[in-house]
């Protein structure tokens, strides 16, 4: 490098953001070449928000406040126009979610290659090689003509980085690199962001996802609400915390969550049950000869990677997809209502422009339900009755999904599937979440299941699991019941 | 519309193919059905084609019907039709006795003349409007442009041509209010057709172009580099384009439904103009030749649509 060594590449001072009901407070960091510093936070504690307070990218409504310096020269945090010079060149963003990050008509490889060509300078011919050469070194030499639709998740956010790291910028902000992503693809992303900080550059991580910070190493600084309530080596801070919160936030990562007591009846009936499923979608096997039983209250977990079929099981159980072969068996005393799922993203699964009184209320007049069962449900499920009378974008993530759970139940479902229902919360959210749903399950005999992409979150919580597709080199849909004859697995 | 998705461009002529197959005979029949079904006696309304509404008499439509053969069962007035239709014979006008395909060539080529400019009026106005107005979403140019598209295409075409027609002829006198000939002759009817077709495509493109600025890609293009102008060139103009083409297709409905109107308002010599004749005078064939015509007009436009959409799509091509 011919930088000087201890020259900070980024240094922000007083970094603070408001406006619109948001307040981050004032924040300090230095980066210095070959460095690596992960903001790790709760959903909603503003750590996206820093992250485009840099870039100067905030969205309409929130200010700045405070001094950056970046590669020696000095900024104002509200003086945005002047920053927009830096986007790659200097300062490269990386994007949360990548399939949404790349242009859907445009191939992979022009996609890189304009960042050749047009931020780097260099000629088409050469930009075009240039794009190759970062493919090949990404793994990814058969991918260049393919279009982000046809990328898998760790694939697009390999482009992706291809793309905004071109222009040559030796400071990456990484915004949520990995969310949506399973373990295998969210290691293989942090390998690759830890390259950045290897080649001397620097590298800023905002992430939810306490085993990204572990793999990353280097600095850590944990957020909540907008303030910094403990920094430090990701070695300290991670496995003994000193702040309250951040003892709160490393017990909630799901290898340390406590064992929730076992299913202890197993009636002999099962609630649902699946014989010699198969699936296939646009000629690839999803799964085959795959059957399984769900007993009242037991919670069944399946996992595999993304786009294995997993949610397309959970469409063949409920019933609202066909599967190729095989079938389905559901509790005969139960009506269609009595197979429920829970879904991903808690603001897609409601409509945002009523109150979620109005909701809920629509639901009971509906299928004529007993109002009555709202108020005990709520205080089961900690949300507070004064919730009811907001919208449902007007609450957290956590709470949502918590709403969505009572929605569900007041249907008093025998089976519940539920699709990575905490994917998007951050990790103390997720545990609150997931150990009210198991306890409610058990409590009212509703079988579940729980897809995850998190082996930490199924082996703790479930008392079976079931692996779909697989991660290794075997077969590509190879099903394993691992537990499925040994009665009830941890 | 069916859309190409999932299947190469052969599979989707075929398709297009068999679709302009069925439209042929349902138009067919269909106006069969309705011209046997219109109040009057055919041979008189014939006649009075023929020779003028003061010359017909009882004797001249009994001569009509004769020659015709008016009398004949409908059924099989119709599987002769049906049958030359598979021979791509359209028949003889009963008016003029010409073979009704060189009739409709003749107008079909002042038709597709006065569609053509329209469409093409239509792109330069409602897109760019509509890309300026998506840019900066909920702004003066957008709320203005979003009023006058609303009236316009709330208003029915023969509207929106009379007051064309009351202000630029009538008013100002700057261009001719009816006629053929002359390139200011065309101006009028186009203009009259473009305005509903742009009041349409600027609020598509409008939107196409709120959403896509909105996009994660389109922040991204910006955030790795790349200039606004740029951005818009590499990843706005594709991603606005698809929806806009594809919508093109639905306002061929308008478009061919507007020429009727407008080319009767004009006194515009085109197949539009020709079937409100053929209607008057009860000529079966011509009224067959017309609709079929236009039925098969948009068949061919949507698939002109589904091609430059497999075009400018990868998507559709790979999928």
């Amino acid at each position: 490098m011919t930088l000087a060594q201890q020259a900070p590449l980024l240094h922000i001072e007083d970094l603070a953001v408001d406006g619109d009901g948001v307040s981050i407070a004032p924040f300090s960091l230095t980066l210095i070449p070959g460095q690596r510093l992960t903001l790790l936070g709760e959903t909603g504690s503003g750590k996206s928000l820093l992250a485009q307070a840099i870039m100067g990218t905030l969205p309409k409504g929130l200010a700045a406040r405070g001094r950056l310096h970046i590669a020696g020269q000095t900024f104002a945090a509200d003086d945005t126009p002047s920053r927009r010079k830096l986007w790659g060149h200097t300062l490269a963003l990386l994007p949360q979610e990548p399939w949404h990050a790349l242009d859907p008509t445009m191939r992979a490889i022009s996609q890189i290659a304009e960042s050749h060509r047009h931020v780097a300078g260099r000629s088409r011919r050469e930009a075009g090689a240039a794009a190759r050469r970062d493919l090949a070194g990404l793994g990814l030499q058969d991918a260049g003509h393919k279009l982000p639709s046809e990328l898998s998740g760790g694939m697009a956010q390999r482009v992706a980085f291809a793309a905004a790291s071109a222009g040559g910028a030796h400071i990456v902000i990484a915004d949520e690199p990995t969310k949506g992503l399973d373990a295998t693809r969210r290691d293989a992303v942090v390998a690759l962001l830890a390259r950045t900080s290897d080649d001397g550059g620097s590298l800023l991580t905002i992430t939810h996802d306490i085993e990204v910070a572990r793999r990353l190493g280097g600095e850590v600084a944990i957020l909540r609400q907008g303030q910094v309530v403990e920094r430090g080596p990701a070695k300290r801070v991670l496995t003994s915390p000193q702040s309250d919160y951040g003892q709160r936030l490393m017990a909630a990562d799901p290898s340390r969550w406590p064992v929730p007591r076992p299913l202890t009846c197993k009636a002999g009936k099962s609630v649902i049950e699946a014989r010699q499923l198969a699936m296939a979608r646009g000629g690839k096997t999803l799964f085959e000869d795959l059957s399984l039983n769900i007993a009242p209250g037991e919670i069944v977990g399946i996992s595999g990677p993304s786009g294995c079929g997993k949610s397309t099981l959970g469409d063949v159980l409920l019933g609202v997809a066909k599967a190729d072969k095989g079938e389905v068996i559901r509790e005969p005393s139960q009506s269609r209502l009595g197979f429920q799922k829970l879904y991903q993203d808690p603001p897609a699964a409601f409509s945002p422009h009523w109150t979620l009184r109005r909701l809920l209320d629509d639901l009971i007049r509906r299928h004529r339900l007993d109002p009555a069962a709202i108020v005990p449900l709520m205080v089961h499920l900690n949300l507070d009755p004064a919730l009811l009378d907001r919208r449902s974008g007007e609450i957290s993530g956590g709470e949502l999904q918590r709403f969505a759970i009572l929605r569900v139940l007041l249907l008093e479902p025998c089976f519940l599937f539920a699709d990575e229902p905490t994917s998007r919360l951050d990790p103390i959210t997720q545990q609150e979440t997931l150990s009210l749903l198991v306890e409610l399950a058990r409590e009212r005999h509703c079988g579940v299941m729980l897809v995850s992409h998190d082996p930490a979150l199924i082996e703790r919580l479930c008392d079976r699991r079931l692996t779909l597709g697989d991660t290794d080199t075997k077969s590509p849909a190879a099903i394993t019941d691992t537990a499925a004859e040994a009665s009830l697995s941890p | 519309m069916t859309r190409g998705l999932g299947r190469g461009l052969p599979a989707l002529l075929l398709q297009r193919l068999l679709q302009a197959g069925l439209v042929a005979w349902m138009v067919g029949t269909l106006t069969f059905v309705l011209t046997r079904t219109l109040p009057g006696d055919m041979a008189y309304r014939i006649a009075a084609g023929r020779y003028g509404h003061d010359m017909v008499d009882t004797a001249a439509a009994e001569a009509v019907r004769a020659e015709l053969a008016l009398n004949q069962p409908a059924s099989s007035a119709y599987f002769g039709w049906l049958w030359d239709l598979l021979q791509f014979d359209l028949g003889r006008s009963l008016v003029s006795g010409e073979p009704v395909v060189r009739e409709l060539w003749h107008q079909l080529g002042h038709s597709l003349g006065l569609a053509a400019v329209a469409v093409a009026l239509s792109l330069l106005l409602g897109p760019p409007l509509g890309l300026a107005a998506g840019l900066r979403p909920r702004g003066m140019l957008d709320r203005l442009s979003e009023v006058v598209a609303s009236v316009l295409r709330a208003l029915p075409p023969f509207a929106v041509g009379l007051v064309l027609i009351l202000v630029f002829a009538v008013g100002l006198g700057w261009l001719p209010a009816a006629g053929h000939g002359r390139t200011a002759h065309s101006v009028l009817p186009a203009l009259t057709l473009a305005l509903g077709l742009a009041a349409v495509s600027s609020r598509v493109a409008r939107n196409a172009m709120a959403d896509v600025s909105q996009s994660a890609y389109y922040a991204f293009s910006r955030t790795k580099g790349l200039s606004d102008r740029l951005t818009f060139m590499r990843h706005g103009l594709r991603n606005v384009a698809v929806p806009v083409v594809a919508y093109l297709g639905v306002q061929f409905v308008y478009l061919i439904e507007g020429v009727v109107v407008v080319e009767t308002l004009f006194a515009w010599p085109g197949i539009g103009h020709a079937l409100v004749h053929a209607i008057v005078a009860r000529d079966v064939p011509m009224i067959q030749g017309t609709a079929l015509i236009m039925g098969l007009l948009f068949v061919l436009l949507n698939t002109v649509v589904d091609i430059v959409c497999h075009l400018l799509d990868p998507r559709r091509r790979h999928a």
